[in-house]
């Protein structure tokens, strides 16, 4: 017969009781909240600290950016989906001040 | 002879394989004709039919399975199967894009100015935003796996909680890149950088969703008694679909946002 895929439905827990190597139930809640919930708020902690305005690059038309072979079937078709004026410049350069 | 003398599913005739794939041609004609002709009527109708097909199609395997008693063991064996058969199919879906990625990334062309990322690319910083999405994702696949140990040990109580937890770290991941999607100076226009990032990154993000949706089904089951401690394969399904979306934000991170910047 083809591949057993009894093992894969058991995953790690090779007993329902969290006996052996630890590995039922309360070993994973434990891990989420000593281990992957406080490093989730670390890293959001780091994000939002390093978060913050730098001042946006100056504009160089490169032909090699802001392409607009065919224009987008949105709005004036000169803008992507999720542009965001400040810092996103159209091909002619940025539009607010 | 009035009942069948074999374990297997014998699926009743149903109109949902014709409706997904008039839907799937309403997609792609609809696709075609907002992208060059601006008209948006047949893609709004292949949504709909689409979505109402995968509604209607999976609310009967639900039917099927859990009130009718059909999920016998080996036609379980079948879905697992199925499962890990469309998991593989994504896997190479998600390799076309990555190769794109090193296909460019690897040999930069004068055109570009001979670097990557491109001269003029600002690439995101990976230890802000980008390592917080990866924290969050992996420990949405502890919360799952203690979601899934929960319900084998028949804990009501816990499951829901880790289960919702991982649908919440879920959807905190999606907010956080359509923010960075936001605040990014480079645009999908931005040449061959632009594409590859957007094209990765946003099927990835689509996956997000649909994970996430599958595991919000999941919730819902579980709030109406569908699973019992020994057979819950609907969930099994969305915890290893949810561990796929995890690997490839994983290949994701490691190419595109940290060797790629």
């Amino acid at each position: 017969m083809a591949l057993s895929l009894r093992p894969l439905s058991r995953g790690l827990a090779s007993a329902a009781k969290e006996g052996h190597g630890g590995t039922g139930a309360r070993t994973w809640r434990l891990l989420t909240f000593v281990l992957a919930l406080p490093s989730v708020a670390l890293c959001t902690l780091n994000a939002y600290l390093h978060s913050g305005h730098r001042p946006r690059p100056e504009f160089i038309a490169y032909p090699h950016l802001r392409i607009r072979t065919k224009r987008f079937p949105w709005g004036d078709g000169n803008h992507t989906l999720f542009h965001n004026s400040h810092v996103n410049p159209l091909p002619t350069g940025y539009e607010s001040p | 002879m009035t009942h069948q003398t074999h374990a297997y599913h014998m699926v009743n005739p149903s109109p949902w394989p014709l409706t997904g794939a008039l839907s799937a041609f309403l997609l792609t004609s609809g696709l075609i004709m907002w992208f060059h002709f601006y008209y948006t009527l047949l893609l709004i109708a292949g949504l709909l039919a689409s979505t109402m097909t995968m509604f209607q199609w999976w609310r009967d395997v639900v039917r099927e399975g859990t009130y009718q008693g059909h999920h016998t063991a080996p036609v379980q064996k079948g879905l697992r199967y199925g499962m890990v058969l469309f998991i593989i199919s994504e896997v190479f879906f998600f390799a076309g894009f990555f190769w794109a990625f090193y296909h460019s990334s690897l040999a930069p062309t004068p055109q570009t100015g001979g670097q990557w990322p491109p001269t003029g690319i600002l690439p995101l910083d990976p230890m802000e935003v980008p390592l917080l999405n990866t924290a969050v994702l992996l420990a949405s696949g502890v919360t799952i796996t203690w979601a899934h140990h929960s319900l084998m040990e028949a804990d009501r109580k816990e499951s829901t909680q880790a289960l919702l937890m991982t649908i919440a770290l879920g959807t905190y991941f999606t907010y956080l890149q359509l923010s960075e999607y936001s605040e990014t100076s480079f645009t999908i226009s931005d040449g061959i950088y632009g594409s590859t990032f957007f094209m990765s990154t946003g099927f990835h993000g689509l996956h997000v969703i649909i994970g996430t949706t599958f595991l919000t089904t999941c919730y819902f089951r579980q709030q109406l008694y569908h699973f019992t401690s020994n057979h819950h394969f609907g969930f099994e399904a969305a915890a290893w679909y949810w561990h796929f979306v995890d690997v490839v934000w994983l290949f994701l991170y490691i190419s595109i946002y940290w060797w790629g910047s």
